[in-house]
Formats: C-alpha cells, structure tokens, sequence
C-alpha cells in the first residue's frame, strides 16, 4: 500500500468527519426544528405530505453534496470515502439513539427522583441497601445460575440423545423446539393455568392443585363431620396452595419437618419457591433453542473421532465427556453467554405472572416499577446502570475471546 | 427551487386555514388519554357527543391499560395530550409539582361552584401550593360490604350495624360450621391493597373519624401511633381469627382480589355458600362470575361498613379519577367546564354496561342504568355533600409508602399473623421520605 502524505491525511481526516459528523447533524437538527415548529401550525395531513417530500429531498441533498466534495479526493480514495459517506449517517443515529441515552441515564442515575439536581452515590448506596433492592438482586442471582445451567443441561442431554435416536430425530427435535415458538407471555399464560389457585369451595382448576386435592385423603376442611368440626388447618389432607405466593416452602409437608439450625436447612427453609417456579417458564422455552444448537455441533463432529473412541472401549458417558464436550465447548459458550444476557433482561415472565410481588421481582421490572409506579427517575436510572454493568464483563469477555481464536 | 414554492405556498396556506378557525371553536380537536378501557371508555367518549354537537369542538378519548407509564414518558417528552384522566389523584399532584400542568384557577375555572359541586375535599386533593390542578371525576364507594339477604335470611342472620355485632355475627356462623369472610388480597403488582382499605375503613370509625384520618395521610402522626396500631388490631382480628376467612389465613395472601367472592356464589357439600360477608368496592362486581353479576342489586347487595365509635359521624371511602390540564386553548377550557358540569355524565350513565359513579353532587342518579349503582351513587354524593366522603389514603401517601412498603407490609401482617404488627408499622414508618 502506497504511503499517504501528509496533506492527504488531513484531507481524508476532514472529509470524514463531514461524512460521520457535521452532514447528518445538519441533516438531522434542520429537519428536527422544521417539524417542531410545523407541527403547531400545519395540520396534520399537510405534515404528512411535508415530511416526506422534505425529508427525501433533504436525503438527496445529503448524499449528492457529500458524493462532490468526495469527488474532489484523488481517484484511489474515493471508494473508501464512499464507504464512508454511506456509513456515516448510521452512525450517527445509532450514536443518538443508543449511544447518548445509555449515557445520559449514567448521567441521570446521580440525580434525584425528578431528575433535576444531583445526590451523589445516594441512588447506588439505595440500591445495595433496600431490602427490596436486595431480594431483587437475589432473585437475579437465583436466575441466572438456576436458568443458565438447566437450559445448558437438559439442552445439552436432548442434544446428545436425540442424536442417538435412530428414528424420528426431527419429530422429538421439533417437539422440544416447540415452546421457542410460543412468546414468553404465552408460555406464562399456560404456566399460570398449572399454578393456578382458587379459595375453596371452588374447584381447582389449577393443574398441580387439581392433582393434590384429588389425591390422597377427601379434604373435610372447614366441614361439620360428624358433629365436629374441621378447621382449616386439618393435617390430613392436602390442602391447594398458592404456588405463586410461597416465598418458602413452609406451607408445604417437606418445608413442616425441616428445622432451621444448620446452613443447609436454613437454605432449604428459605427456597424462594415461586422465584423458581417463574424461572422454570424460562427453561422450559429456551431448553428447545440450546438442544438444536448443540444437536447441530454435535452432528459436526467427525465420525472417524467417536470411532476411534469406542473402538478404544469409551463408554457412552466417557465419549460425552471427553468427546463431545469439548469439540463443543465454544458452541456451549456462546449458547451460554446468550442465556446470560437473556436471563439479564428477563421482564415479560415477571411482568405478566406476578408483577413482581411477593419477591418474585427481576432488574428489569424493578426498573420500570421505579419510573413508573414510584415515580423515582434517578432510582430507575440506577437500575437500568446496575444491568447494563452486568451485561459488559460478558460483552467485554466475548470480544477478548473472538480476538484469540482470530489469532490463532 | 421548484420544490421551495411549493413548500412555501403549502405553509402559507396551512396559516390562512389556522387563521380562519380562530373565531370560533368549530373543529378544534382536544384529546383525552386516560386509564379506561373497553366498555367504560366508549361510556367516557359517548358523553362528548352532545357537546361536540354544540360546541364543534372535537373530543377523542384514547385509553390504555399501560396508560401511567405512557403519560410518563410523554411528559418527559413535551408530547403530552390535553387532558390526562388519572386514576389516582397523587399522579397528578405529581404531574403538577413537575410543572407539567395547568391550574384550574388559570384556566378561569369558577372554584366556588367546584367545590360546591363536589366537595372542598375533593377540590383540595388536587391542591399544590395553593392552586388546585385535579378535575374531579368519578368514584368508586369502598365502605360496603356484600352480602346475600336470602341466605341471611334463610338462616335468621341480621345485618351488623357496629363492627361488634359484625364479629358476634361472625362467631355465631363459625359455630354454625359455616365461613363468615371472603378474604382475598392478591393482585398482580398491587397485592395488598385490600388490606389497606381495610384498614382506612376502620381508621375513618376510630379515634377521631375523619380528623385522624386526615393526619394520618398527611403524616402528622406516625405510622406507628397508636390510632394506627389499634386499626391494624382489628384487622388482624378478621384475617387471623381461626375461621372467619375461607381457606385459612394462608389463602388470604394467594388468593386474587377478583375471585375472592366466587365462594359466595358456591355452595358446599353442605348447601351453604363459601363465604358470607366481602368488604370490597362497588367495581368488584365486573369481576363476578357472569350468571351473579346479573343479581348486582338483588340477589347479592351491600350493607355499610359498620360503625366503631359511636360519638363519630358516618363517614365513606372511596377511590376515583382525577384529570389534570396540560395547556389553555380556549377548546380545552371549554372541556374542563363541561367535564366538571352536572350533565356531563348522563351518556354514559344510561349505557347498560356502566357502573361508574359521577362524583358530582347534582347529578341525577335516576339516570344510571343499574339500580346497585344508583344506591351506592346516592351514598357518595350523600357523603360528598355533607364532607364525609375520605379518599383511598394510600393513594394519597407517597408512592414509596402508598403503592410500596404499606401494600407489602400487609401482606407480610397477612402471613406473619397479630405479633408482626408492631413490625409492620415501623416499617412503613421508616420508609416514609
């Protein structure tokens, strides 16, 4: 490649920066004023027809100024510059509607609940203190260790099995592929139907309540039998529970006989029981996506590998292992790592079970509670940082890891 | 060059047809967002086309169930509607305090005649520092408890007048092998409410009625005071008596606020009904299985909340909306009159689907279509026009209190039975900012 000269530097400098820069602010500030004050005066059908032929006319404009003054450049620059002046104005909207909100809420998440003056860290010493704040960090936590390593697993083991299938590999595929199909509003909509909970005497229509209340011993709660009554709190039968409302498992036999003592028992008195009913809607719709990923690394193995393996006497799980896994292994990170980011922004699952009551709530629906049923602008900023923090080490470490396998 | 005239001439053109509109109000459009849906939209909207026909001025009525967070988000934009119609006066105290709003007084509203028409308190609800942005609308009645006379009846039970007979009454149906209380208090990102109407309820027929009440929501007493902890007594005394509540005290925390009185309309193995009594506001009746909201009025009716203390005079909770201004064209300013006039109601009183209550006192309840309606229209105004009318307070307290730490301490108070109340009011205490 020829060496440029110093004058062709700045020139290239300077026609770059009116490409990335000065042009589409131009561009954008002149339209953005025109139509703010339009709007007051011209109705809104003339605003229409004004838009679009102002806003095509100002595009032609744009790009035919900007392709003469790349005209003036030597021939053997001009298709960079071209790239360029083409690339330019994306640019510089991704910048305005991505760059500068993320940065602005940075700004705002130091500021007080309107927004206006400034507090200090108060907002991130709330965040880490607030029993609220800190059950939702939990609750993210529980999330993303509990919903990574299942869709991992069982996604994983579909994988593998259905590979070994020998007939109807598609069919057991797709059926496990199925709920990726269905939005996560949707799939909370059926998991509510097996939760479900309605006060007796009214039938349980719920699937796992339906199924207690039927079986074992008829409930006489709250009935005269005999002459004598039952009250509620009858410990031969089981009674329907709300599964979404346990934040532990004391209302169930097993949580009964626990004792809190020991660390172990003390965690199992506290399993958050809905939070992990929520997050198994979570696995449930992605364990299909993680299975057909993982099927299709799996199918790219070479044959003459798994051979030589059990020509050597491997067993199945020892092939897995020391096989399959790590011929894999950056199938499984990259699955992995959007798991992470998808656990990380998990709202709709929340939103539309629970709302975040009774502990069940996320980061993301924190957020959102923050602006809008608290009415709280630097609190909500905070959260949306808090997120955006936990998503860089992964953005960070995915870009680190691209860069090795490229140089090697 | 071309392009330019045509331009111009477009512009100049759109200026003349602004210019000549300015005499009349004939075809101004003022647009309305609010939290309403469905059928009690299309009531809301039908009420504009009489005084569309009069005035010209063309009134839309846009409702959304994510209507909080979008009025929000347009107010930080500067892209707001004309008129926004709250479901809660707070937001619009908040609205107002931001500066988003206009004042009534700057909008050349006739303040007398608006608290004549709908009581000094509900003016002041909308009061932020000495001038008043609320509108006020409809409301709902939340000291009523529902009941079925012929299974009362049936069983020689009369109605409690005072919250002492309504726990003797209580005890007799425990005894009878029966459940007095439909209790349920869950409510997808609410749960807790209920409880916090109860215990408005008691507070406005303890201490001193309204007067407590008010300090209460003003935070000139604690949380914690005494008045406050003797309230929450006597609530806890309902969820955790043994017995009082269907499905136990358990069932009070998972149970939705919208099936909680389907057990009423259920009958066991032994003929009786799931529950007796539901305190719960005159809305609850939308969320009824279909073949019951038939006998709103009827079959299924209410009685008062019953006193506590005597020497008080009666009072009522409610709840309702509230709408505030966003600027001062003479067409808004012709809507807020006629929004807050006495027949601005009447379209959508006489659909057979309303259930709404217009607040104002000179309305002619005759005109609603269902008759458990006009009984509870009649007591709001009736309490409008004497001042006895409270508004929900935690729709009042801050959000951090009234839509936080007070819904999710009751809960917890649900669940932790009567040793967590001393518990639950410090927190609420200290969460207050």
């Amino acid at each position: 490649m020829k060496k440029l000269t110093q004058r062709e530097k700045l020139f290239n400098f300077g026609i770059s920066l009116l490409a990335l820069g000065a042009f589409p602010l131009i561009w954008f500030l002149s339209q953005a004023i025109l139509f703010r004050e339009l709007t007051e005066i011209v109705s809104r059908n003339v605003l229409v027809v004004i838009g679009i032929i102002v806003g095509s006319s100002f595009v032609f404009l744009l790009f035919n100024g900007m392709e003469r003054l790349i005209r003036l450049a030597p021939r053997e620059r001009r298709d960079s510059l071209e790239a360029r002046m083409f690339a330019g104005p994306s640019l510089f909207m991704i910048g305005l509607f991505l760059f500068y909100p993320a940065i602005r809420t940075i700004y705002l998440s130091f500021k007080d609940r309107y927004g206006k003056s400034f507090n200090g860290v108060e907002n991130y010493s709330w965040a880490f203190s607030d029993t609220e704040m800190l059950v939702t960090i939990r609750n993210q936590i529980v999330w993303l260790v509990f919903v990574v390593f299942f869709t991992l697993l069982i996604g994983l083991i579909v994988g593998w099995l259905s590979d070994r299938l020998n007939k109807g590999e598609a069919f057991f595929k797709s059926i496990v592929f199925m709920p990726m199909a269905i939005s996560a509003v949707g799939a909370t909509a059926i998991f509510k139907f097996i939760y479900e909970y309605r006060p007796p005497p009214l039938t349980q229509i719920g699937i796992i309540n339906g199924i207690r209340v039927s079986s074992g011993e008829k409930c006489s709660n709250n009935r005269i039998i005999e002459g004598v009554l039952n009250d509620y709190a009858d410990p031969s039968c089981n009674r329907a529970i709300g599964w979404l409302q346990q934040r532990d498992l004391s209302n169930l036999q097993i949580g009964e006989t626990l004792e809190s003592g020991g660390w172990l028992s003390n965690l199992l008195v506290n399993f958050p029981l809905n939070t992990v009913l929520l997050l198994v809607i979570m696995i449930w719709a992605y364990t299909g996506f993680a299975a057909v990923v993982f099927s299709a690394g799996i199918k790219a193995i070479p044959a003459d590998i798994m051979e030589a393996g059990q020509i050597d006497g491997a067993s199945e799980i020892r092939i897995f292992l020391s096989i399959v896994i790590p011929y894999i292994k950056s199938t499984i990170i990259v699955v992995g790592t959007y798991m992470v980011v998808t656990v990380l922004k998990a709202f709709d699952i929340i939103y539309v079970s629970t709302r975040g009551d009774l502990e069940t709530n996320l980061l993301a629906v924190k957020m959102l509670d923050e602006f809008s049923k608290y009415r709280n602008i630097g609190r909500s900023s905070t959260v949306a940082v808090i997120i955006f923090v936990c998503v860089i080490p992964i953005i960070v470490g995915n870009a680190l890891r691209e860069k090795e396998s490229n140089s090697l | 060059m071309k392009k330019r005239s045509i331009f111009g001439l477009l512009l100049i053109l759109s200026m003349i047809a602004a210019a000549c509109g300015g005499g009349s109000l004939e075809g101004e459009e003022v647009f309305i967002t609010g939290a309403l849906v469905g059928n009690d939209a299309a009531g809301f909207q039908e009420n504009f086309d009489s005084f569309t026909e009069e005035t010209g001025i063309i009134v839309s009525f846009q409702g959304s169930d994510n209507f909080e967070q979008e009025v929000q988000i347009q107010m930080e934009s500067g892209d707001t509607p004309d008129i926004a119609l709250w479901p809660q006066p707070g937001a619009v105290v908040d609205a107002a305090q931001r500066g988003y709003l206009v004042s009534l007084e700057d909008l050349g509203v006739d303040m007398d005649e608006y608290r004549a028409s709908f009581s000094s308190y509900i003016v002041g609800l909308g009061e932020v520092d000495g001038a008043h942005y609320g509108g006020a609308h409809a409301f709902n009645l939340k000291s009523i408890v529902w009941y079925q006379p012929a299974e009362f009846e049936a069983r020689g039970y009369s109605i409690p007048s005072t919250w002492d007979e309504m726990i003797a009454l209580a005890d007799q149906i425990v005894a009878d092998g029966m459940t007095p209380f439909c209790f349920g208090m869950y409510s997808n990102g609410a749960s807790g409410w209920l409880a916090t109407d109860w215990m408005e309820d008691i507070m406005l027929r303890t201490g001193e009625g309204t007067a407590t009440y008010d300090k209460w929501v003003s935070h000139d007493i604690p949380f914690n005071d005494p008045v406050v902890k003797n309230a929450a007594t006597f609530l806890s005394q309902i969820m955790h008596t043994e017995g009082y509540v269907v499905g136990g005290t358990d069932a009070i925390v998972s149970t939705y606020f919208g099936n909680a009185q389907d057990p009423m309309f259920e009958k066991d193995a032994n003929g009786n009904p799931g529950c007796f009594m539901h305190r719960q506001a005159s809305f609850i009746t939308s969320f009824w299985p279909e073949a019951a909201q038939a006998g709103a009025g009827s079959e299924t009716t209410v009685f008062p909340f019953p006193a506590m203390d005597d020497g008080l005079p009666k009072a009522a909770l409610g709840a309702g909306d509230m709408f505030g201004v966003f600027n001062d064209r003479d067409a808004t300013i012709e809507v807020v009159n006629y929004m807050l006039s006495n027949d601005f109601f009447e379209a959508a009183a006489q659909r057979p689907d309303n259930s709404r209550i217009y607040g104002h006192v000179d309305f002619d309840t005759s005109l609603y279509s269902k008759d458990i309606t006009r009984v509870l229209a009649d007591t709001i105004t009736g309490a409008l026009a004497e001042n006895a009318f409270r508004f929900d307070a935690s729709d009042l307290m801050p959000p951090e209190v009234g839509a936080g730490s007070f819904w999710k301490e009751m809960m917890n108070l649900a669940v932790e039975g009567p040793g967590y109340i001393d518990t639950a009011l410090n927190n609420i205490e200290t969460s207050w900012p």
